[in-house]
C-alpha cells in the first residue's frame, strides 16, 4: 500500500477503515489465487474456441442425450443467483436487521452469477453465431424465450438493485480518495448522501426489493418450465416451477454461506459476519433442507404412484439404475448432511455451515444433473434405445472455467467495492433505538 | 507511471480481443459453410436396368441428374420385385461412388503386396496380358491359364468359358453360388437344375433354414410373396421358419420353430411320419408320380424297405422331438398345417446341404414336397426355364487348344454329386509343392484371400502362380497381391444381362445398361476379354466375334425377339394380360423389327415369360420311368461306394456330439442381408445398421445368449476373440435372447474400421460332405475370449 | 383440406430397412464414423426399431419403422425459440435449417425422439458428393434435422401438376420410403381425401398411433393385428 493511501485510510472511521482496506491492500495469496483462476478460465475459453471451431461434436452429447453439462450449469448458476437478490430483498422487505452485513456479498453473487449462468445456453448452442435469431425471430410460445426475457429482466433489475445500495459506499470511497478518484467520481454519480438523496435512495431500494422478488421467482419458475413444458418423463410435472425456485433459494443461501465463511477468514470480517449470522442463515438452510426433502419426496412419490411405464423407466434409472450414485449423493448433499448439521445449534457455526453449504452446493449441482441427464437419455418411447452421456474434457473445462471465472470476478469485485455495506451497517447502528421500539411495538403493550 | 502501464495493458487487451473476435469469425463459421456443389436446375433422366448386387437380380430404376447417379429404386415393371428394392440395392450408388474405388489400371512395381503401383493405361494392361497369353500358347501350355470367377451373371460366364475353351485351358473355376440343390433335383427328379419356388401363389411357405428375408437367392421374391403388395390377396400366405438362429426371417415369419443345429432334416422326416400315419399326404400323386415309397426289390434282387416303412419305423414323433428339440405337438401341428393348406411349399435352405450329411438331408427335406404332391403345381416347386437367348457361336479350336483342353485340369476328382467349394479345392491342389503348374491366374469377381475358408492355401497357391491379374474395381485382399489390376466398370456403367434368380419360376432376363458415363481408366471386363480374344486372334477371335460386350448382349437378345413367347417387362396390367393370353395359347408380336424390339427392351429393362405350363409332365420328372425317386438309385449306389456307413433317409442328422470343454459353443455363421459382396466393406449407409439390431453398427459382432454372456462376464459391445481349433477373429458381443445358449451366431464378411476382416468361415473345421464337396458350416465349435 | 399422413402396416413390414436407407439416400443424410455411432450420433430420419420378447426358443421380435409423426399438435414446434420448426397448412412439420440456433430444445420436447442433430458438419468425400440429391439442401453443422415427409417431392409434384394443368394425384407425391418398400407396408397420402388409401386405412380396426394418449395427434398410423 502506498503511504499516502495508508494515511488516508487511517484517517477514516473504524467501519470504513476495516471494510475499505481490501480495496487498497492486496496480499500475495490473492495474486496467486487470481492467477490460478485466470489460468483455468483461459483454459476453458480455449476449450470453447475449440468447440466452436470443430462443432458440438466435441462434447459428450448425443441422441437422445441432447443436453448435458451446459444446461446443468445453466440451471445451477441461475439457481445460485437467487442467493443474493431474493435473500436480500426478502430480508429487506421483512426488515430483518441482521441482514445488514450480508446483503452486499449476496447481491454481488447474484449479478456475477447470472452472467455466468446466462452464457451457458449460448455455449450449448449449435449455432452461437445465430443467437440473435432469438430476437429477430422470437417465437413467444417457447419457454426458452420466456427465459430470455425473465433472465434479461432479472439481470437488469439485479444490477440496479446491486448498484443503488452501492451508491453511498461509492461516495464514501470517492470522498476518501483512496482509490481511482476518476472512476469512483464517475460511478458515484454525484451522490452526496444528503438527507433528500438518502430518502429517495431508500425509497428506490424499497420499491426495487419488492419488484425484484417476483422477477426472481419467475426466473427459476420459467427455467423449471423449460423442462416441465415437454412431455418427457419426470420433466412434465407441475411441481417444477416452485421446486426450482425453492431449490434456487436453497443453493443460493448455501453459496452465500460458503462465500461468507471465506470472506470472513481472508478479510478478517469477524466483526461483521458473526456467529448469529451463521446461526440465522443456518436455520434458514435447515428449513430449506426440509422443504427440499418435501418437494423431492412429493415429486418422486407422484411419479412412482402413477406408475406410468415411461415415467418408471426414468424413475428407476435414477433410484437404482445408472444414476443411483449421483442420486443418492444428491440426497446426502441436499438433505442428510445439511439437516444433520443445521438442526443442532452446536454445528450452526461457521465451520458447520461451511460444510453444510458446500454439501448443498454440490448436492444442488447433482440435482440439476439428475434432472437434466436421466430424462434426456431415457426417451419416452419404449422402443427407442436408451442413451448414455459422459461429458467430454471440453465440457468439463468449460464448466471449470465457469466456476473459476465466477470466483475470479467475485474476488476482483471485493477489490472494487466494500463487501459489506458500510452505510447500512452504520445506519443499523444508528437505528438501535428505533428497532427496539419497533420490536416492542410488535406485541403492543399490555397496559 | 502506474497509469501508463495500465493504459498499455488496456490497449493490448483490447487489441487482442478485437483480433480474437475477427479470427474466430473467419475460422469458424465461414470455413464451415458447405461448398456450393454448383447445382443448377439439372437434367433429369430415368433408366430401367437390373441390379447385379446379389443373385436376385431385381429390376431397378435409376435416377440420373446431370450425368450423376442420384438414386436407385425398384422397377415397378419387373414381375419379381414389382417396384420393391432392398437396402443393398439402394446402396449401389455408394458402391459406384465409393472413395476406395480403383480408377486406373495398376501394374505392380515393388514386391507383391507391398502396395506400390504404377498407373498404366488400359491398353498397356491388355497388352501385358495378351503378350503373356500369347507366349503361353506359343510354348504349348495353354492349360497354364486359369480363371477364378466368383459371381458371373449369364453371358460373362459364357464368355469366360468360350474364351478358355478356344484358348485351350480346362481351368475355369467358377464359384457361382453352388448350393447343392441342383444335385438333389438331379437325383430325385432327374432334372439337373436348381429348383424354383412359386412363392407368389403358395399359401403356406415352410422354410427349413432358408434365410428368405435376408440373403436368400431372392429376398425380394420372398418379400413380394409375403406381402403381395398391390394385388391384395384376401389371405396372405403363412410363413413358417424352421431355424436354429432367430433371424429376421424367423422374426417376421408367422411362426418360428427354434430347432437344434443340423436337425432340420430329422424334423422333416418326423413330419413325414405324421403325414403318412394320418394319411395326410397326396396319395394319388405319390401313386402316380413317385417311386420308392413302398417296399420294393432292387436291381440286385434284394428286398428293400421303401420310404413309408422307413419313416414309420424310424421317425416316431417322440424320437424326432428328442433329437430336434421340437415338442411332439408342434411336429404334429406343423404337419397338419402343411396338409391343410391348399398350396403349401417346402423350401430347404442351402444350409441344409452344408453339413457332413448334407445331400441326404437335402433329399429328406425335399421329400416333403414330393409327399404333398407339390411339384409342378401352382404355388409349389417348379423347374423354370432359361430365357431363350441366342447361343454364342460354337467355340473354335486349333491344335493348341485341343491339346490344352485334353490335359488334366487342376480341379480333378469331382465329388460324385456336386461341385462344392471349387475355390478351396483349387487352392489346395495348387498349394501342394508338386501341384499343377499355373502361369497366369485371372480373378474375376473373386477375392479368395478374404472369402475362402482356406486363406492360407490360397496364399500358397498365389505364391506358386507367377502372374496374377485381378479385375476387381476395389483393391481387395487378393487384388492387392496381384501383379496387375485392370478394374472392371461397376454395374451402373456397363452392359450386361441379368437372368432372374433360379428360385423364380418364370424365365426372366433383366438387362443391365450403363446409366452414367464411366470414368476414363476402368474397362468392362467383358470388353477386356473380347479385346484379348481379338489380340490373340485365331480361334479366340473366331469364338468371340463381338466388337463390344454391348454388341454381344444385343446379339443374344435376338433369341428373345425370335422366341415367339414372353413379353417386355411391363406394369401389372400388362403382366396379367400377357399371362392370361399365353395360358390360352395366344401370343402377339409387338415388334416386327429387331431394332425397335431392342430399343423397347432397353427402355423396359428386360424380358419375361410369366406363363408356366403345369400340365407338362416333363416338369415333374426326367427319370427313365418318369417318376420321382424318393430313394434315388444313383445315390444309393454311390453311398455303397463312398460312404457305406450311411443310409438314405437314415443319416440325415448331425454327426457331431456337441461342444467340448475347450470349445463349448457351436458356431452358426450366417450372411447379413446388407452384405453386397462377401469381401468388400459395407457401404456406409448399410454399415450404420447392418443387422437386426438398431444399436449394432459398423463393427463385426457375434450374437450370444444372455445366459452365456453373463456366465462369461460379457456385455453388449465387449470385444472378444472367437476362437476355434483352426483360428480366431475379433468381434463385439451382442447379447441376444433369440440365440440358443449353446450357440454363437456369427455374421460373416464384415470388417473392422481398420479393414480387418472377421471371417468365421476361416474357423470352420474343414469337414465336408463327400457326396457334394460342400463344406460343413454348422459343425465347428468355438470359445469366446475377452480381447 | 389436405392433411398428409402415412400408414405403416406392421403385419407386412419385414424390417428390411429399405425405407431407412432410401431415406438416407434421398435426403442427403450424412453417415458418421464408428466412434460417432458408438457415441449415439447416427442419423436416421426413418429408423426401424425393434422390440424383442422372450428367450430362445420362444423369442419373438417386433419391427417398427419410425419416421417423424408429423403431429397435428406437435410439442416440438411450440418450444422452438426461433420458429425454426413449424407446421404448415397441410400438416407437414418442417425445419428451417438456416434459422435454427441448435439449442436442441425441440429434440428434447419430441416424445418420439425423431430429431437429429448435426454434431459435426457432413463429411462427404469428393466422389460421394456426386450422389447427393440436388432437390434436398444438405444441412450444415449445429442444426436439427428430421423427416420432412419428403416435402421436396411435394413441391416437385405440385409444379409438375401445375405445368400439366391438372390436379395432384395420389401417386404423384410419394415419399422415398414408401416408394421402395418391397412389401408395400408404407402407404402415404392425404388423410382427408377419401379417395386416398390412407384415408381408409387409418380407420382400419388394426390402426393405432404411437403414444396417442399424449394428445400429439400423430399423422403416422400403424396397422397391427392385436392378440
Ligand atoms: N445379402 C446377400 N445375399 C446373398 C449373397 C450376398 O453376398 N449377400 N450371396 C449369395 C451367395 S454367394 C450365396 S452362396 C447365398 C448363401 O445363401 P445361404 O447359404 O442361404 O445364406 P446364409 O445366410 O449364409 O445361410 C445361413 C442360414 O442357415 C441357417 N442355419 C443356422 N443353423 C443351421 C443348421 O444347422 N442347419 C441349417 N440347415 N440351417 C441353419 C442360419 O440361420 C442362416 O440363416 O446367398 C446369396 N445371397
Ligand atoms: N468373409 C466372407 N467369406 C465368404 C463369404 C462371405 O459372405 N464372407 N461367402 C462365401 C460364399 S457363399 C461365396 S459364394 C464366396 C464368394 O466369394 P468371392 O467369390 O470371393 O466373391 P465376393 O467376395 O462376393 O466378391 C469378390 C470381389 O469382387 C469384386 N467386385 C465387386 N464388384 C465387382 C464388379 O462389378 N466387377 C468385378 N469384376 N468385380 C467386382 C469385389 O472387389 C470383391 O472383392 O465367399 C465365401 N466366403
Ligand atoms: S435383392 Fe439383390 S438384386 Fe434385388 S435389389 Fe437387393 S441386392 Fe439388388
Ligand atoms: S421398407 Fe417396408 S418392409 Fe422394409 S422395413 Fe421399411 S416398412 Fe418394413
Ligand atoms: S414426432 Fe416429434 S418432431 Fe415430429 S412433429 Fe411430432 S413432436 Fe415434432
Ligand atoms: S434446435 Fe433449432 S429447431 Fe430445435 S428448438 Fe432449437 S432452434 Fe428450434
Ligand atoms: S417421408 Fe421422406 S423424409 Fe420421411 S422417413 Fe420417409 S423418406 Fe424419410
Ligand atoms: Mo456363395
Amino acid at each position: 500500500m502506498r503511504s499516502d493511501v495508508a494515511e488516508k485510510l487511517a484517517k477514516l472511521p473504524p467501519d470504513e477503515r476495516v471494510l475499505l482496506r481490501p480495496l487498497v491492500e492486496t496480499s500475495r495469496g490473492f495474486y496467486v489465487g487470481a492467477g490460478i483462476l485466470a489460468a483455468i478460465t483461459v483454459w476453458g475459453m480455449i476449450a470453447y474456441i475449440l468447440q466452436v471451431k470443430y462443432g458440438l461434436g466435441r462434447t459428450g452429447l448425443n441422441r437422445p442425450g441432447y443436453w448435458g453439462i451446459y444446461i446443468i450449469c445453466f440451471v445451477f448458476f441461475i439457481g445460485i443467483s437467487h442467493a443474493g437478490t431474493l435473500i436480500s430483498a426478502i430480508l429487506r422487505v421483512s426488515k430483518a436487521e441482521w441482514r445488514r452485513s450480508i446483503t452486499r456479498s449476496a447481491e454481488l453473487i447474484t449479478v456475477l452469477v447470472i452472467g455466468f449462468g446466462a452464457i451457458q445456453p449460448i455455449v450449448d448452442l449449435g449455432r452461437p453465431d445465430r443467437v440473435l435469431n432469438v430476437i429477430l425471430h422470437a417465437q413467444w410460445r417457447s419457454p426458452l424465450l420466456w427465459d430470455v426475457i425473465s433472465i434479461g429482466l432479472y439481470f437488469v433489475s439485479c444490477t440496479i438493485y446491486l448498484y443503488l445500495p452501492l451508491l453511498p459506499d461509492l461516495a464514501i470511497i470517492r470522498d476518501s480518495g483512496i482509490k481511482a478518484p476518476r472512476l469512483y467520481r464517475f460511478v458515484a454519480a454525484g451522490y452526496r448522501d444528503t438527507p433528500p438523496q438518502r430518502a429517495r435512495l431508500e425509497r428506490a431500494i424499497g420499491i426495487l426489493s419488492i419488484v425484484v422478488i417476483p422477477i426472481a421467482v419467475s426466473v427459476h419458475t420459467v427455467i423449471g418450465w423449460i423442462f416441465a413444458m415437454t412431455l418427457r418423463p419426470m420433466w412434465h410435472s407441475t411441481i417444477f416451477g416452485p421446486y426450482f425456485v425453492m431449490g434456487a433459494i436453497y443453493s443460493g443461501i448455501a453459496a452465500i454461506l460458503v462465500a461468507m465463511v471465506i470472506l470472513r477468514r481472508v478479510y478478517r470480517l469477524q466483526d461483521y459476519f458473526k456467529a448469529v449470522h451463521f446461526d440465522y442463515l443456518g436455520r434458514l438452510l435447515l428449513v430449506l433442507s426440509v422443504l427440499w426433502f418435501y418437494f423431492t419426496f412429493a415429486e418422486y412419490l407422484t411419479a412412482f404412484y402413477g406408475g406410468e411405464p415411461g415415467e418408471m423407466r426414468t424413475f428407476w434409472a435414477k433410484l437404482t439404475g445408472p444414476f443411483a450414485i449421483p442420486f443418492w449423493m444428491m440426497v446426502a448433499g441436499c438433505f442428510i448432511i445439511p439437516f444433520a448439521l443445521m438442526s443442532r445449534r452446536a454445528t450452526r457455526t461457521p465451520k458447520g455451515t461451511l460444510i453444510a453449504g458446500i454439501a448443498v452446493v454440490i448436492g444442488m449441482w447433482l440435482e440439476r444433473y439428475n434432472i437434466v441427464v436421466p430424462t434426456s437419455v431415457n426417451p419416452r418411447w419404449e422402443l427407442e434405445t436408451i442413451g448414455h452421456y459422459f461429458p467430454s474434457w471440453i465440457e468439463l473445462s468449460i464448466m471449470s472455467a465457469t466456476f473459476s471465472g465466477f470466483v475470479l470476478l467475485y474476488m476482483l469485485a471485493t477489490k472494487l467495492v466494500p463487501i459489506v455495506s458500510i452505510w447500512e451497517i452504520k445506519e443499523g447502528r444508528a437505528m438501535v433505538k428505533e428497532v427496539a421500539d419497533r420490536i416492542a411495538g410488535y406485541s403492543g403493550s399490555l397496559a | 507511471m502506474g497509469s501508463t502501464r495500465r493504459e498499455f495493458l488496456w490497449t493490448v487487451g483490447a487489441a487482442a480481443t478485437a483480433v480474437g473476435l475477427r479470427w474466430s469469425q473467419d475460422v469458424v463459421w465461414e470455413a464451415d459453410v458447405l461448398d456450393d456443389p454448383g447445382w443448377a436446375p439439372g437434367v433429369e433422366e430415368r433408366f430401367n436396368s437390373a441390379c447385379l448386387i446379389c443373385p436376385s437380380r431385381c429390376g431397378i430404376s435409376a435416377r440420373v441428374v446431370d450425368g450423376r447417379l442420384v438414386r436407385l429404386v425398384g422397377s415397378p415393371l419387373h414381375p419379381m420385385n414389382r417396384g420393391g428394392i432392398c437396402p443393398r440395392g439402394i446402396a449401389g450408388v455408394q458402391m459406384l461412388y465409393h472413395p476406395d474405388r480403383v480408377i486406373h489400371p495398376l501394374a505392380r512395381v515393388g514386391a507383391r503386396g507391398a502396395g506400390e503401383w504404377r498407373e498404366i493405361s488400359a491398353d498397356d494392361a491388355l497388352d501385358q496380358v495378351s503378350e503373356r497369353l500369347q507366349a503361353l500358347r506359343a510354348g504349348g501350355r495353354p492349360e497354364a491359364l486359369a480363371v477364378l470367377s466368383g459371381f458371373s451373371a449369364a453371358s460373362m460366364q459364357d464368355v469366360w468359358q468360350q474364351f478358355l475353351r478356344s484358348y485351350g485351358s480346362p481351368n475355369y473355376v467358377a464359384d457361382d453360388y453352388y448350393d447343392g440343390s441342383s444335385a438333389v433335383m438331379a437325383l430325385m427328379h432327374g432334372i439337373r437344375r436348381a429348383p424354383s419356388y412359386d412363392l407368389e401363389r403358395a399359401d403356406f411357405v415352410l422354410s427349413f433354414g432358408a434365410p428368405l428375408f435376408e440373403s436368400w437367392w431372392s429376398p425380394l421374391q420372398a418379400f413380394v410373396a409375403y406381402a403381395d403388395p398391390g394385388a391384395e390377396r384376401p389371405a396372405r400366405p403363412r410363413f413358417v421358419q424352421v431355424d436354429t438362429r432367430f433371424s429376421r426371417t424367423a422374426a417376421r415369419a408367422h411362426e418360428w420353430v427354434g430347432i437344434r443345429p443340423g436337425t432340420h432334416a430329422v424334423l422333416a422326416m418326423g413330419m413325414a411320419y405324421v403325414l403318412i400315419r394320418d394319411e395326410l399326404y397326396d396319395a394319388a400323386f405319390v401313386a402316380r408320380h413317385v417311386s420308392g415309397f413302398e417296399d420294393f426289390t432292387d436291381a440286385r434282387g434284394q428286398r428293400r424297405e421303401g420310404y413309408r416303412s422307413l419313416v414309420m419305423r424310424r421317425y416316431r414323433t417322440e424320437e424326432v422331438s428328442a433329437v430336434t428339440g421340437v415338442p411332439v405337438e408342434r411336429i404334429t401341428s406343423l404337419a397338419r398345417a402343411l396338409a391343410r393348406s391348399e398350396a403349401p411349399v417346402v423350401v430347404p435352405g442351402s444350409d441344409v446341404l452344408h453339413a457332413p450329411n448334407g445331400l441326404l438331408a437335402g433329399v429328406a427335406v425335399h421329400s416333403l414336397n414330393v409327399l404333398m404332391g407339390r411339384v409342378n403345381r401352382a404355388g409349389g416347386v417348379m423347374f423354370g426355364s432359361d430365357a431363350p437367348v441366342e447361343a454364342l457361336p460354337t467355340p473354335a479350336a486349333d491344335a493348341t487348344s485341343r491339346a490344352g483342353l485334353a490335359r488334366q485340369p487342376v480341379l480333378n476328382g469331382m465329388p460324385p454329386f456336386g461341385d462344392g467349394d471349387r475355390p478351396v479345392r483349387f487352392a489346395e491342389a495348387m498349394a501342394a509343392a508338386d501341384g499343377p503348374e499355373i502361369d497366369t491366374l485371372l480373378l474375376y469377381y473373386a477375392n479368395p484371400l478374404a472369402s475362402s475358408a482356406r486363406p492360407e492355401a490360397w496364399r500358397q497357391a498365389l505364391d506358386r502362380i507367377p502372374f496374377v491379374v485381378s479385375f476387381s474395381p476395389f483393391l481387395d485382399e487378393t487384388a492387392s497381391q496381384a501383379d496387375l489390376v485392370l478394374p472392371d466398370l461397376l454395374p451402373y456403367e456397363r452392359w450386361q444381362d441379368a437372368p432372374g434368380s433360379p428360385t423364380y419360376p418364370y424365365a426372366t432376363w433383366g438387362l443391365v445398361r450403363p446409366v452414367v458415363e464411366p470414368p476414363e481408366g476402368p474397362v468392362h471386363t467383358g470388353d477386356a476379354v473380347l479385346a484379348l480374344a481379338r489380340r490373340l486372334g485365331g480361334p479366340m477371335a473366331q469364338s468371340l466375334p463381338f466388337e463390344s460386350f454391348e454388341a454381344l448382349v444385343r446379339a443374344r437378345a435376338r433369341g428373345l425377339f425370335r422366341a415367339g413367347r414372353g413379353m417386355l417387362l411391363g406394369d401389372a396390367f400388362e403382366r396379367e394380360q400377357h399371362r392370361a393370353m399365353e395360358a390360352r395359347g395366344w401370343w402377339l408380336a409387338e415388334h416386327t423389327e429387331f431394332e425397335a424390339f431392342w430399343d423397347a427392351l432397353v427402355d423396359r429393362g428386360g424380358w419375361t415369360d410369366l406363363f408356366y405350363d403345369t400340365t407338362d409332365p416333363a416338369g415333374i420328372a426326367g427319370t427313365s420311368d418318369g417318376r420321382i425317386e424318393l430313394l434315388p438309385r444313383a445315390l444309393d449306389e454311390a453311398l455303397r461306394e463312398v460312404a457305406p456307413e450311411r443310409a438314405l433317409h437314415v443319416d440325415v442328422g448331425p454327426t457331431d456330439d456337441g461342444g467340448t470343454h475347450d470349445f463349448p459353443l457351436r458356431l452358426i455363421p450366417y450372411r447379413v442381408s446388407t452384405l453386397s459382396s462377401g469381401t468388400v466393406a459395407l457401404e456406409r449407409w448399410l454399415a450404420e445398421q447392418p443387422g437386426l439390431f438398431p444399436d449394432v453398427h459398423w463393427v463385426p459382432w457375434v450374437e450370444v445368449a444372455p445366459a452365456t454372456a453373463s456366465d462369461l462376464g460379457f456385455d453388449d459391445d465387449t470385444l472378444v476373440w472367437v476362437v476355434s481349433a483352426q483360428g480366431r477373429y475379433r468381434a463385439r458381443v451382442k447379447v441376444f435372447p433369440g440365440t440358443a445358449p449353446e450357440n454363437v451366431c456369427a455374421p460373416y464378411g464384415l470388417r473392422h474400421a481398420d479393414g480387418e476382416l472377421a471371417n468365421p468361415l476361416a474357423l470352420l473345421d474343414g469337414s465336408t460332405d463327400v457326396l457334394t464337396g460342400l463344406p460343413s458350416w454348422f459343425s465347428t465349435f468355438v470359445r469366446l475370449e475377452r480381447a | 383440406m389436405t392433411r398428409w399422413g402415412m400408414v405403416i402396416d406392421l403385419d407386412r413390414c419385414t424390417g428390411c430397412a429399405a425405407c431407412e436407407v432410401a431415406c438416407k439416400a434421398e435426403n442427403n443424410i450424412p453417415t458418421v464414423s464408428l466412434e460417432e455411432a458408438d457415441a449415439g450420433r447416427t442419423m436416421s430420419w426413418m429408423k426401424v426399431s425393434t422390440h424383442v420378447h422372450g428367450d430362445f426358443p420362444d423369442t419373438s421380435m417386433d419391427f417398427l419403422p419410425r419416421p417423424c409423426m408429423h403431429c397435428d399438435n406437435p410439442p416440438c414446434i411450440k418450444v422452438c425459440p426461433v420458429r425454426a420448426t413449424y407446421i404448415d397448412a397441410e400438416g407437414i412439420v418442417g425445419q428451417i435449417y438456416p434459422r435454427c440456433i441448435g439449442c436442441r430444445y425441440c429434440a428434447n420436447a419430441c416424445p418420439y425422439t425423431v430429431k437429429y442433430f448435426n454434431w459435426y458438419g457432413p463429411d462427404w468425400a469428393a466422389s460421394e458428393r456426386q450422389y447427393l440429391n440436388p432437390d434436398v439442401s444438405p444441412r450444415d453443422r449445429g442444426v436439427i434435422e428430421k423427416c420432412t415427409f419428403c416435402h421436396h417431392r411435394l413441391q416437385k409434384a405440385r409444379e409438375d401438376a401445375r405445368v400439366e394443368g391438372r390436379e395432384l394425384r395420389e401417386q404423384d407425391y410419394q415419399p422415398a420410403c414408401a416408394e421402395v418398400c418391397p412389401t408395400g407396408a408404407i402407404v402415404f397420402g392425404n388423410l382427408d381425401d377419401p379417395t386416398h388409401r390412407v384415408a381408409e386405412l387409418k380407420d382400419d380396426a388394426r390402426a393405432t398411433r404411437i403414444m396417442e394418449d399424449l394428445g400429439t395427434q400423430p399423422k403416422v398410423y400403424y396397422l397391427q393385428a392385436r392378440g
